[in-house]
């Protein structure tokens, strides 16, 4: 039997696997689980940082023999880069991509690693039983990983951090005046009586826009969180569709297929949505009359 | 911002956020997670990728940097090239010029020096051949009187002496040349 074959059946067993195990008729809850009484860690951060794990054994890896003609694995760790690093670029320019590709690359590759994490068998229903006080009922389900993204708490962790990272870059690349002419200020050529009917206008459009600014992280986060918990719950109750436990996979399937590529649309759209409101801010219309 | 969150998820628990899971502790704790990741992601994995692709595009840059020196090397080269090639050819030019004239002289010269030999050789031909002419028509001159005399004394029956023999030669002489 030839190769291709061998790996496609891999594959589609692998796939079957996945929502069989995915949701073993347990509900995903909300909220992720504490796993300690004294420290707050919770299923969701285990999974993150198994994902970062992956994510520097695979850096380590191409980058252990770094060799200036690239191959292999280096090859490859390359070009995710710059791909990543050249979409970019073209989105928010040379300056402002090596100054913050750090973080965007990093949430992007991030989050994908997590999104794809919560897919492997195994991630949030290899668990226990919760049982009742008395020791006798079941009462819930913990299970050992959650994916990362479907624990609100991360989504907006990074939704924050990005949010303040985003007024350190405005600031320091505006100044503080500019940054706040950028938010109130009129834009156009008005004078006399125009600019002096405007001003009330744009002070108006500036409190929308703070009001929009503040807005951004939340829904930065609950886009995210909804999406990848949304696909998860999907994923479960598809099962369910199907009497036989043998055929639980079956439903939910062609929907495994669709999670992966929700699970890199979103990463997209996260680094994206925070390239762009960057962008908005640092923007100083330059390039509209070169 | 901090505040519409903690407007949204206080009470603890019990705010608007409190239903999706959301917990202070747990945030904290993730916003702490979050900035360990991407500073571990920034040391461990794009630190040193990032070094290499800049350390390429510099290499590009300095290849591209030489390359252009390089060319410019060469066209200057070739611009060098061509001019030492013109200013051999005008050389070369000028010396054939100058064989050629001063060949042109020296032939004619060689020529000039030719006739003069060859106007020489002519003149000691003709004295040769004149002095040969007068030695011959000096011997005819003494046959024919000899001869003559000879004649004169056969038909004359005269015995004749030197004196008759030389007015009888210089008679007939005078008629033959007469």
């Amino acid at each position: 039997m030839s190769r291709r074959p061998l790996i496609s059946i891999l594959l589609l067993w692998l796939c079957s696997l996945g929502p069989a195990l995915a949701g073993g008729g347990h509900a995903l809850p909300l909220h992720a689980p504490r796993l300690s009484d004294y420290l707050p860690i919770n299923n969701s951060m285990i999974a993150v940082w198994i994902a970062v794990g992956l994510i520097v054994l695979f850096c380590r890896a191409a980058t252990k023999q770094m060799k200036l003609i690239p191959s292999g694995i280096q090859n490859f760790a390359e070009w995710l880069f710059e791909s990543l690093y050249g979409f970019l670029e073209g989105l928010l320019g040379e300056h402002l991509t090596k100054r913050t590709f750090w973080f965007l690359g990093a949430t992007f590759f991030f989050i994908l690693t997590v999104n794809y994490l919560a897919l492997i068998p195994g991630v949030g229903t290899a668990g226990w039983e919760v049982l009742d006080e008395k020791g006798g009922e079941t009462v819930g389900f913990t299970p050992l990983l959650r994916g990362g993204n479907a624990d609100l708490n991360m989504t907006a962790a990074m939704a924050i951090t990005f949010a303040l990272l985003w007024f350190y870059w405005a600031i320091t690349e505006n100044g503080f005046k500019g940054f706040m002419a950028h938010i109130f200020a009129p834009k156009g050529d008005f004078s006399g009586v125009m600019l002096v009917m405007m001003i009330p206008v744009f002070l108006f459009v500036g409190v929308l826009e703070v009001v929009s600014i503040l807005i951004r992280p939340v829904a930065l986060s609950f886009r995210l969180f909804g999406n990848i918990y949304g696909g998860e719950q999907t994923l479960e109750k598809l099962m369910l569709l199907m009497p036989h436990k043998a055929l639980h996979f079956l439903p939910a399937l062609p929907f495994y297929f669709v999670e992966l590529l929700v699970g890199f649309v979103q990463a997209l759209v996260f680094t994206l949505l925070c390239a762009i409101f960057l962008k908005l801010i640092c923007d100083h219309g330059d390039e509209e009359h070169h | 911002m901090m505040t519409l969150l903690a407007a949204a998820a206080a009470p603890a628990g019990e705010g608007v956020l409190g239903p999706f899971g959301f917990s202070w502790p747990l945030f904290i704790a993730q916003v702490i997670n979050f900035i360990l990741v991407i500073v571990i992601l920034k040391k461990f994995a794009f630190g040193p990728i990032q070094q290499m692709l800049e350390q390429r595009r510099a290499r590009i840059a300095e290849g591209e940097e030489k390359l252009k020196r390089i060319e410019k090397q060469l066209a200057d080269s070739e611009e060098q090239t061509a001019a030492a090639i013109a200013k051999a050819n005008e050389d070369a030019q000028r010396l054939i010029d100058e064989a050629r004239e001063s060949a042109a002289s020296l032939s004619e010269a060689k020529a000039q020096e030719a006739v003069d030999h060859a106007q020489q050789i002519l003149a000691k031909a003709e004295a040769a051949a004149k002095a040969e002419r007068q030695q011959i028509a000096a011997e005819l001159k003494k046959e024919f009187g000899k001869l003559v005399a000879a004649t004169t004394a056969q038909v004359t029956g005269k015995v004749l002496n030197d004196e008759d023999k030389n007015r009888i030669n210089q008679e007939a002489l005078a008629k033959v040349e007469g």
